[in-house]
């Protein structure tokens, strides 16, 4: 085990380093740079070459390439990214600024969507093949298809325009300051209803699909015959056989799911004025502050790839075939 | 070898064939193929065929290759057969402003007055021009890579793993916004942006793919016979690894229509004048209460062109392997 997990450190270390690297590039092969954003697009000519060597300066524009790199590479280990080009602040504070809204709004969605996935997975895999579980399956298919944007708008239509149950963007009323306690909180989950609805969509049938495919893979293994072959009623055959071998698959996949997470969170809190990563994000790409986007990007990789150690030494804990396998 | 391998493809064909569903969404994704091939034409001011003193034209044909709609004089005849949808997508026309569906425009008119049925038809050959090279892109580079880390196993396979674990722990949508947004949004950039992000599923498939077969009795004749490596896996191997990704590949195409809208929505997608359906929504936004023809004809194209792609990727896939 010792080794195992040896190995797999180093591999993510390595991948690590590729993360960083494959970033650093693609950011620093765009055109326009912070000292353009700072000064117009119509050039650093009539600008005093001291402010332009000021601006390069601050932000390690003026050493060569490799060096640059290095300094971003020590701020990614110091969570130190530089200022904002924006406010000057810095980049990793404006990130942890927002970042409560966007795991308020992906804890809900995820719990809904797991709460009604999974078993929407479990009962269409244990009814495969049917033609009701078919049918189904084809509108399951259907509802996978549209886009969250869409839903998002239809949602806003009918809840917020037509009938004005709930407000139609941002996260509180205009007069939220003025409000009591108890006022503050309903209009917080005022706010929070739409987004969260047009997340859970969006990942309830992620979660659906790949709780189905996870027990279709178990339910076609032999001791699952053998358990049906014994007497063992489908129900428990399901319940107990079934799922606890799919769920490793299952919970090992969440470390997976949270660049989709923040992928769905960029359209959804845009769209909803939501004061969070993913809208942050959107609006650092838009004024090219590159410090934030760069925190951003490294941040939730480096993040995913933690989580994806973890749930693979879990894995390999839970499972020791993966352990030898990997040895070879 | 070779008979055997045409009769197990009509074996998927016949499987395949069986689902009314998959069928249905085939000849859907024919008809929105052939609707993107042809938008030109269908939906065109000028007219299919035009009879003039000079002979017999066919005015809206040329711009197959590239609309050069309003620009150039029209030669003077009768009309024979106009287009289908006589509306341009791109000519504003304010006194038909925010029209609901009428006979002139069934599917109403925008803002400035352009037929959205126009646009549809137009956004289908964007939607599907990106979506079907970003998803040929995929394909290779996948197949590539999966293809020679399958192959040789050992460091090569070890690199390409490194490289996919990497692609997929960043946000998806967040390299795919970093590079229209950086180099600027065009076609160009939005098809090489979801290629780049997408091939580590074709890659993942092709290799196990070839993992499992590259040991079987017809690689080890074709090295006997002295094949050189690259024969044995693109001439070989390869053909017979490919199904699993060629599956994956119509969901990239789904996924790809879906991201493209998502990207003109945000407006950061193929720009203006081109119609695209994410940019049509994203204006429809706009008229949320007032023009119910903007939100839901859009939302309809992608959402009816991403399905049919996905369930005959899906019935593929269970026709492929009828256990699964």
């Amino acid at each position: 085990m010792a080794a195992y997990l040896a190995r797999r450190v180093a591999y993510a270390v390595l991948t690590f380093f590729g993360i960083t690297i494959v970033t650093f590039t693609l950011i620093h092969s765009v055109p326009g740079d912070p000292v353009t954003f700072y000064i117009g697009k119509s050039g650093t000519h009539g600008v005093p070459p001291q402010i332009v060597a000021a601006i390069k300066h601050e932000y390690h524009l003026d050493e060569p390439v490799p060096k640059q790199y290095l300094w971003w590479l020590r701020g990614i280990f110091t969570l130190d990214f530089g200022p904002s080009v924006i406010d000057h602040r810095p980049a990793m504070d404006r990130i942890l600024e927002v970042l409560p809204n966007t795991i308020a709004l992906n804890v809900i969605a995820f719990a809904l969507s797991a709460l009604l996935g999974i078993p929407i997975g479990l009962w269409s895999a244990s009814r495969s093949g049917h033609l009701f579980e078919r049918g189904s399956s084809v509108i399951f298919f259907l509802l996978y298809s549209l886009p969250s944007f869409w839903v998002a708008i239809l949602l806003m239509q009918f809840f917020a325009v037509r009938h004005q149950w709930l407000p139609l963007f941002g996260m509180t009323s205009d007069d939220y300051l003025l409000m009591s306690t108890a006022h503050r909180i309903a209009d917080r989950i005022q706010h929070m209803v739409l987004p969260s609805l047009a997340l859970t969509y969006a990942q309830l049938a992620f979660y659906a699909r790949f709780t189905k495919s996870a027990l279709t893979e178990v339910i076609h293994q032999d001791f699952i015959t053998t358990a049906r072959a014994k007497g063992v009623s489908v129900h428990a055959v399901m319940w107990k056989h079934a799922l606890r071998n799919a769920l490793l698959p299952l919970v090992t996949l969440l470390g997976l799911t949270i660049p989709y997470l923040l992928s769905g969170s960029v359209i959804i809190e845009t769209m909803f004025q939501w004061d969070g990563v993913g809208k942050l994000y959107f609006q650092s790409l838009a004024s090219r502050d590159y410090p934030t986007v760069l925190a951003l990007t490294v941040v939730t990789a480096v993040v995913t790839l933690f989580a994806s150690v973890v749930s693979d030494v879990l894995y390999a804990l839970a499972d020791p075939r993966v352990r030898v396998e990997g040895k070879r | 070898m070779k008979r055997e391998e045409s009769n197990s493809w009509r074996d998927v064909w016949r499987r395949f064939r069986r689902s009314t569903i998959a069928m249905i969404a085939l000849v859907y994704v024919t008809f929105v193929a052939i609707v993107a091939l042809f938008a030109p034409m269908i939906a065109s001011s000028k007219p299919l065929i035009l009879r003039t003193p000079a002979g017999i034209q066919f005015p809206s044909a040329h711009d197959l290759l590239g609309t050069k709609e309003g620009i150039e004089q029209l030669a003077q005849g009768r009309v024979v057969i106009g287009a289908p949808v006589p509306h341009s997508p791109v000519v504003v026309d304010f006194a038909h402003r925010l029209d609901a569906p009428t006979p002139l425009h069934h599917f109403g008119t925008d803002d400035v007055g352009r037929d959205v049925l126009a646009r549809l038809v137009h956004g289908a050959r964007v939607s599907l021009t990106v979506a079907i090279l970003a998803a040929a892109i995929a394909l290779i580079v996948g197949s590539f890579f999966g293809a020679i880390a399958g192959f040789y196993g050992g460091w090569i396979d070890w690199i390409v793993s490194r490289l996919i674990e990497m692609v997929l722990c960043f946000p998806f949508l967040f390299l795919v916004l970093a590079i229209v947004a950086l180099f600027g949004p065009s076609m160009y950039t939005i098809i090489i942006a979801l290629g780049a992000t997408t091939w580590t599923n074709e890659a993942r498939y092709v290799r196990g793919e070839i993992m499992r077969i590259r040991e079987l009795e017809f690689a080890h004749a074709a090295r006997a016979s002295g094949a050189s490596d690259v024969r044995i896996i693109f001439r070989h191997l390869l053909p017979n690894a490919l199904a699993p990704a060629l599956v994956s590949t119509n969901f990239a195409v789904a996924a790809a229509v879906l991201t493209e809208s998502s990207l003109s929505f945000l407006g950061l997608g193929v720009p203006l004048p081109a119609p695209t359906w994410g940019g049509m929504l994203s204006l429809a936004e706009m008229y949320i209460d007032s023009a119910w023809w903007l939100v839901l004809y859009p939302g309809i194209a992608i959402f009816a062109t991403v399905a049919a792609f996905n369930v005959v990727g899906d019935r593929f896939r269970e026709a492929l392997d009828p256990r699964g």
